[in-house]
Formats: C-alpha cells, sequence, structure tokens
C-alpha cells in the first residue's frame, strides 16, 4: 500500500506553520496535602501545522498527562493552553466534549474501534456524534482517505475480523476524516509488530507532513519517535531535552541518559 | 484522614466496582420471589382460618385446598420467573470475573474447582435470600392478622405463622437459585489461563451457540402447540371439554417460545431498534442490545413471561365476558355486574402474575449495568470522540427501553392469542356465541402493562446511566 495521504483544505484558524496548540507553564496536580502528585510542573511547548511532535519519558514522567491536557480529555490546574488560538483550560466538560469532537482526532494503543460499528461506521462516527453526516466534499474526501489507507474492500467489515495493523489504519482513518486540527496519537505502535508499526509511524508522518495535521504521539519506543520531526523528553514533570529529528539510537541514548540522571 | 488511607480506599472502592456488580442482585431477587410466595401461602392459609371461623363456609375443608393451590399457582410462577433471572445473573457475575478464574487457572485451579465454588456461591445467595423472604413475607402476614384482630374482623381466627407450607416456597428459591448458579457457572469452564495474560480486552462473553437440537425441540413445541390450540377452539365450538386441550396447547406452545426465545428475542430487538429512530445514540443502543443475543435474551424473557400471562388472563376474562353479555343480550344491569366482578378478578390475577415483572426487572437492571461496566473502554472513547454525558444517558436508556418493549410487544401479541383463544375453546359451544372473530380487549390493562413498561425502562436505567456517566474520557487511553 501506498504511505501518501490525500491533502484536504486547511481545516480551522491555524495557518500554514502556525501553531495549533501552544502550552505555558502548564502545571497538573493530582490529590492534595501529603498526598499530592505532581504530574506536570511547569511544562511550555507548541505544536505547529504540519508538525509530527514525539513525546518520550520514562513512566511516571507526565507524558500521559500531558498529551491528556492537549487534547482536551482533562483540564490543568495552573497554566494555559491554546487551542487553535482559544483558551481551552478551565472548560467545562461539554465545551471540552464538542472541542474534542470537533478539533482534534484520536489514535489510541489499543485501536479502540467500537465493536459494533463496521469500518465505515466508525470513521464517520465523529461526524455523526456532531449530529450531521458529511457533506458532499467531506464524503469525497473520505472516500479518497479510505481509499489510500486501503480500505475501501474491508467497509462492511465488523473490527474483529481486520488484523491489528487494519484496525490501526481505521483507527487512522477515523482520526483525520473530520479534518481535525490536532491529531493525538497514544503508543500508536504498541500493540503491532515491527513492520505493521512502521506502516502506521509513515501514515501518521503523512497526515502531517502532506496533510498539514499537528500531530502529536506519546511513546516510549525509540523507533516510533525517530519517525517524528521533533522528539521531546519528560522526566518528573518537565521537559529535560528537545531534539529535531533523531535516530532510534540517538532517542535510546538519549533515554538511558534521563534513567541514569535520576 | 492520611493521604495512605485515602488512596487505599480509593484503591478499594475501585477494585469493588471492577469486580462488577456481585450478589446483590442475586440475593435481591432470591428474597422478593421468596417473600413473594411465602406471604401468599401464608395469606392463604390466614384466608382459609377466617373462612374456617365462619359457621356457614367453614364446614367444607374444599374451600382451603383450593386457595392453597391457586396459590402454589403463582408461586411457581414467580419461582420460575427468578431461576431465570438468577441464571443470567450467575453468567453476569463470571463474566466480570473471567480474568481473576484465568489467573487462577494459571496458578493451578481446576475449572470443575472454580465452577464449584460459583455453584456454593449460588447456594449462600438462595440461603440469604430464601431466609430473608420467610422472615419477610411471614412478617407481612402477621401484621395483616393483628391488623385484622384488632380491628375486630378476624375474631375467633386461629392463625398461626408456623405454617410448615411457608417453607415450600424458602426452599423452592434456595434449590432453583443453586441450580440456577450452576447453569449460569457454565463459561466458567470456557475460561482458559491465557485469558490471564492477555490484554484488556473486553470480557466478551461467550455466545453459547444455540444447539441445532434446543431450535428444533423448540420449534417442535410451538407447532405441536399451535396445532392443539386450533383442535382445543375446533372442540370448543361444540363441546366444551375444549378448553382442556388448548389450554394443553397454549402450555405446550408458551414453553417452545421461552426455549427457542434466541431465535425471537434478538430478531424482535433488531426491529424494536430499528423503530428507535436513526440518531447515533439509538443506532449505537440498538446495536448493543444485541451485541450478547443471548444475555439479552434471558433478561428479556422473564418479563416476557409474565407480560404474556397477565395479557392472556386479562384478554381471556374481557373476551369471555363480552361474550357472556353479546349472547345474553346486552341486559344493562346484568352487563353491570358481570362486569364488575370481571375487573375485579382480572386485577387480583394481574397484580399476583404481575410481581414476576418486578423480579425479571432486577435482573434486567443487572444486566444493564454489567453491559455498561464491561464496555467501560468503549464509552470512554465515546466520551473522548465527542459524545456527551447526556447522549451517554439516552443510550443507556434507548438500550433499557429496547428491551423492555421487546418483551412487552411480544407479551401482549402473545398473551392477546392466548386468551383469546381460552375464552373461545370455553365458550365457543355455548347457544347464541358470537363468531370466532370476537375478541374483546381489556384496553386498561394494555395500558397498564405499556405504562409499566415505561416506568420499568426509567428505574432499570437509573444506577446503569449513572455507572456509564462516571466514566471518564481519559479511560479510554490507559491500558489497564
Amino acid at each position: 500500500m501506498t504511505t501518501a495521504l490525500p491533502i484536504g483544505p486547511v481545516a480551522g484558524p491555524a495557518q500554514d506553520g502556525g501553531p495549533v496548540v501552544a502550552a505555558a507553564a502548564v502545571a497538573k496536580q493530582y490529590g492534595s496535602g501529603d498526598g499530592v502528585v505532581h504530574a506536570l510542573r511547569g511544562v511550555d511547548l507548541t505544536v505547529r501545522r504540519g508538525e509530527f511532535v514525539a513525546i518520550m519519558g520514562p513512566s511516571g514522567s507526565g507524558k500521559s498527562t500531558l498529551m491528556h491536557l492537549l487534547a482536551g480529555l482533562d483540564g490543568p490546574t495552573s497554566g494555559s493552553i491554546l487551542l487553535g488560538g482559544r483558551q481551552i483550560a478551565g472548560l467545562g466538560d461539554a465545551q471540552l466534549t464538542a472541542l474534542r469532537r470537533d478539533r482534534i482526532g484520536f489514535v489510541f494503543q489499543a485501536f479502540n474501534l467500537v465493536p459494533t460499528l463496521d469500518v465505515l461506521g466508525n470513521v464517520l462516527l465523529p461526524f455523526e456524534l456532531r449530529g450531521r453526516g458529511p457533506s458532499r466534499d467531506e464524503r469525497a474526501f473520505i472516500d479518497r482517505l479510505l481509499d489510500e489507507l486501503g480500505l475501501t474492500d474491508r467497509l462492511h467489515h465488523r473490527p474483529r475480523e481486520l488484523s491489528g495493523g487494519q484496525q490501526q489504519r481505521v483507527a487512522i482513518a477515523r482520526a483525520l476524516a473530520g479534518r481535525p486540527d490536532l491529531v493525538v496519537a497514544d503508543e500508536p505502535t504498541g500493540n503491532l509488530d515491527s513492520r505493521t508499526g512502521r506502516e502506521v509511524l509513515r501514515l501518521l508522518a503523512g497526515a502531517s507532513s502532506r496533510h498539514g495535521r499537528a500531530v502529536v504521539m506519546v511513546t516510549h519506543d525509540p523507533v516510533a519517535a525517530s519517525h517524528a520531526d521533533r522528539v521531546v523528553l519528560l522526566a518528573d514533570g518537565r521537559i529535560v531535552a528537545e531534539h529535531g529529528r533523531m535516530t532510534a539510537e540517538a532517542v535510546a541514548t538519549a533515554m538511558l541518559g534521563l534513567e541514569d540522571g535520576r | 484522614m492520611s493521604a495512605v488511607a485515602t488512596a487505599s480506599r480509593e484503591r478499594r472502592r475501585r477494585r469493588s466496582e471492577d469486580d462488577g456488580p456481585g450478589h446483590a442482585s442475586g440475593i435481591a431477587v432470591a428474597a422478593l420471589a421468596s417473600a413473594f410466595g411465602v406471604a401468599l401461602l401464608q395469606g392463604t392459609g390466614l384466608i382459609a382460618a377466617a373462612v374456617g371461623a365462619d359457621p356457614v363456609t367453614g364446614s367444607s375443608g374444599t374451600v382451603a385446598v383450593l386457595l392453597r393451590l391457586t396459590g402454589l399457582v403463582f408461586v411457581v410462577i414467580a419461582v420460575y420467573a427468578s431461576a431465570v433471572v438468577t441464571t443470567n445473573t450467575f453468567a453476569v457475575v463470571v463474566a466480570g470475573r473471567v480474568r481473576m478464574i484465568a489467573l487462577r487457572r494459571l496458578l493451578g485451579a481446576t475449572a470443575a474447582a472454580e465452577r464449584r465454588a460459583v455453584a456454593r456461591e449460588g447456594l449462600l445467595v438462595g440461603a440469604v435470600g430464601a431466609a430473608i423472604g420467610l422472615v419477610a413475607g411471614t412478617a407481612a402476614v402477621a401484621a395483616l392478622f393483628g391488623a385484622g384482630r384488632a380491628l375486630g374482623a378476624l375474631d375467633g381466627t386461629a392463625w398461626s405463622p408456623a405454617d410448615p407450607i411457608a417453607l415450600v416456597p424458602a426452599v423452592g428459591v434456595l434449590l432453583t437459585t443453586w441450580l440456577a448458579a450452576r447453569i449460569g457457572s457454565r463459561r466458567v469452564l470456557a475460561v482458559t489461563p491465557m485469558q490471564a495474560l492477555g490484554g484488556a480486552e473486553e470480557a466478551s462473553e461467550e455466545e453459547t451457540r444455540a444447539s441445532r437440537v434446543r431450535s428444533m425441540i423448540a420449534l417442535v413445541l410451538v407447532v405441536l402447540g399451535a396445532g392443539l390450540l386450533a383442535v382445543g377452539i375446533g372442540i370448543g365450538s361444540t363441546d366444551a371439554s375444549g378448553l382442556l386441550i388448548a389450554f394443553a396447547g397454549g402450555v405446550v406452545s408458551f414453553n417452545g417460545i421461552v426455549l427457542g426465545a434466541h431465535l425471537v428475542i434478538p430478531r424482535t430487538l433488531r426491529l424494536v431498534g430499528r423503530l428507535t429512530g436513526s440518531s447515533p445514540t439509538a443506532r449505537l443502543a440498538a446495536e448493543n442490545a444485541v451485541r450478547h443475543p443471548v444475555r439479552s435474551t434471558r433478561s428479556t424473557v422473564g418479563l416476557l413471561v409474565s407480560v404474556t400471562l397477565v395479557t392472556t388472563f386479562g384478554v381471556a376474562i374481557r373476551t369471555f365476558g363480552d361474550m357472556i353479555t353479546a349472547a345474553s343480550g346486552a341486559d344493562p344491569l346484568y352487563y353491570a355486574g358481570v362486569d364488575a366482578a370481571l375487573n375485579l378478578v382480572t386485577a387480583v390475577f394481574s397484580v399476583l402474575i404481575g410481581f414476576s415483572a418486578v423480579i425479571a426487572g432486577a435482573g434486567l437492571v443487572h444486566s444493564l449495568s454489567l453491559g455498561v461496566l464491561q464496555r467501560t473502554r468503549e464509552l470512554g472513547l465515546l466520551r473522548a470522540l465527542g459524545f456527551t454525558v447526556q447522549g451517554l444517558r439516552r443510550m443507556v436508556l434507548a438500550e433499557s427501553g429496547q428491551l423492555v418493549m421487546t418483551a412487552v410487544v411480544l407479551g401482549l401479541l402473545l398473551g392477546t392469542v392466548y386468551g383469546w383463544a381460552g375464552a373461545h375453546a370455553m365458550l365457543g359451544a355455548s347457544p347464541g356465541m358470537p363468531g370466532l372473530l370476537f375478541i374483546g380487549v381489556p384496553w386498561v390493562l394494555v395500558a397498564v402493562v405499556v405504562a409499566g413498561g415505561l416506568l420499568l425502562t426509567a428505574v432499570a436505567s437509573v444506577a446503569p446511566s449513572r455507572r456509564a456517566t462516571r466514566v471518564s474520557p481519559v479511560q479510554a487511553l490507559g491500558a489497564d
């Protein structure tokens, strides 16, 4: 299959290369008193249109928390998060829900397709949740997307009838179908063999470079991180290093350095 | 409170949620059935004692025996309903524990021992429920007796709560709960130690591929029963003995329908689901309702039994009354008398049979809760993708409504046919009766059944819906 993705029209206010999501001095605490856990202690991170950023760090470094906050799944204790120029820190659940629905695409480690819906039903689910089907233009885009992802002859299969790689491609189609500002991927290759995993990474890289989405990926796999334009290293709730494109070896070395420094 | 204590309490709370619905609903179902049975038999005992104390009617013991026998029929219906519900409850408890059982299997426990452990829990659940019911049912009748004496209505009536027959429903509930637990725990045998190693996939309930034999038997029973029903109506037009044949036909065909419910209910669910609309909420709910056909069937069949029986009696009595009225030339005075008596009989029978609907409702709550629990990740996913809390609530409500309405619609249809057949088989031979197309529909009863269904829909979705809306979108991402 090809890894090329169709180019869709620009969605949202983000201009070429403009910031899609900008976190400033973001902190997150869980619990209170003696039991307080500082998951994030002041993080600044900007992800631009067309950029593929990998967030890495040891367990407990706060990388999952950071991703939850960027994706509007949870609110920060303090600090500011601008998504498409709009402040999302402090929004209520209903507003965050609408924001996720309209602006953000998700790719998960465990694929997380709805088992009772077929491939097409899963891909169109975000549109259904908006309460309206895709427009003719959107539908044409989705058809091209499904074609490029090699899913056209599987449209009426249920997720359990698909391989892991196919399921993850469906999840990517679902994430990109609504042309979101931001695509968030949580260990997207964690449940895949290395060859299928590489394919998925190329698709995500294509979603940013060719398609213009901002992609944020949380991973602990150096090979996965080597596909990203930028690698952000987190430890103890802080960003400790930022690099441009890195080889897997360089990522692994940097990670080992973090472990030693602890 | 120290942070450690808070954390451990939090952990405990989570764990008890992860274990899924426990035995609370099993005990509730057993206690309801047992309390109902005990109260009914104690109550008929009290009535018999009161009647026996009356010098006019007291001479014959027939009244007491007849009352007890009638009471026993309703007890059997209630115990049957509770057994169906309990089987499902235990299947559900096992489904919630698959990981734990798999771990113990991995560490060396045999499948048979694991199953025995679940069956033992069934015995315990049955014993606790039966005992609660025995005490509650007896206490209710004793209170009634006390009140009657205080009002001077039961002077001269000797009644003691220590009536051995009250043990019958309690022991019946105990044994059927044990049996139901054994049947419900069958799928313990299908748990492999491998499942302890796997990821956090949804604990998929094995859908026992309904055996062909079972479907065949069900079909034969339905066809045979329908034949007998037709023969009964045919004979009924010349001879009243047709009723017996028609009754046998009704019993046989209805058992066929219950046995083959796995063929009928999922299809009806699909149909009802389609009628609920095409919004994503309704469609997801419809798909969920048929996701586990066996579970959905079990959770609706109890309700189907009670709606069918209530409707059968209602339609039979209404048709019976209308036929007599038509034959007697519609004397308004006569009609009023018959009408009042028949309405009273309908009301009493409906309440007695309708109690099994309460038991079935408890099972429905349990089954919906489990459905929500097993889909935690999926619900989190829907929230992450932009499903609102209200959307989730509507989805659970729609699912509940589809299950309830399936039972109500099927039950009303079946009951109407049975009631019509019964009345015609009984009265067809009498002079001046209207033709076979004549049917009396007790509209009030139908309205009550539908309203009851709506009420049950709402009540049954409260707990599962609360559980569903507690799911945070983050839960879709975590691997645990």
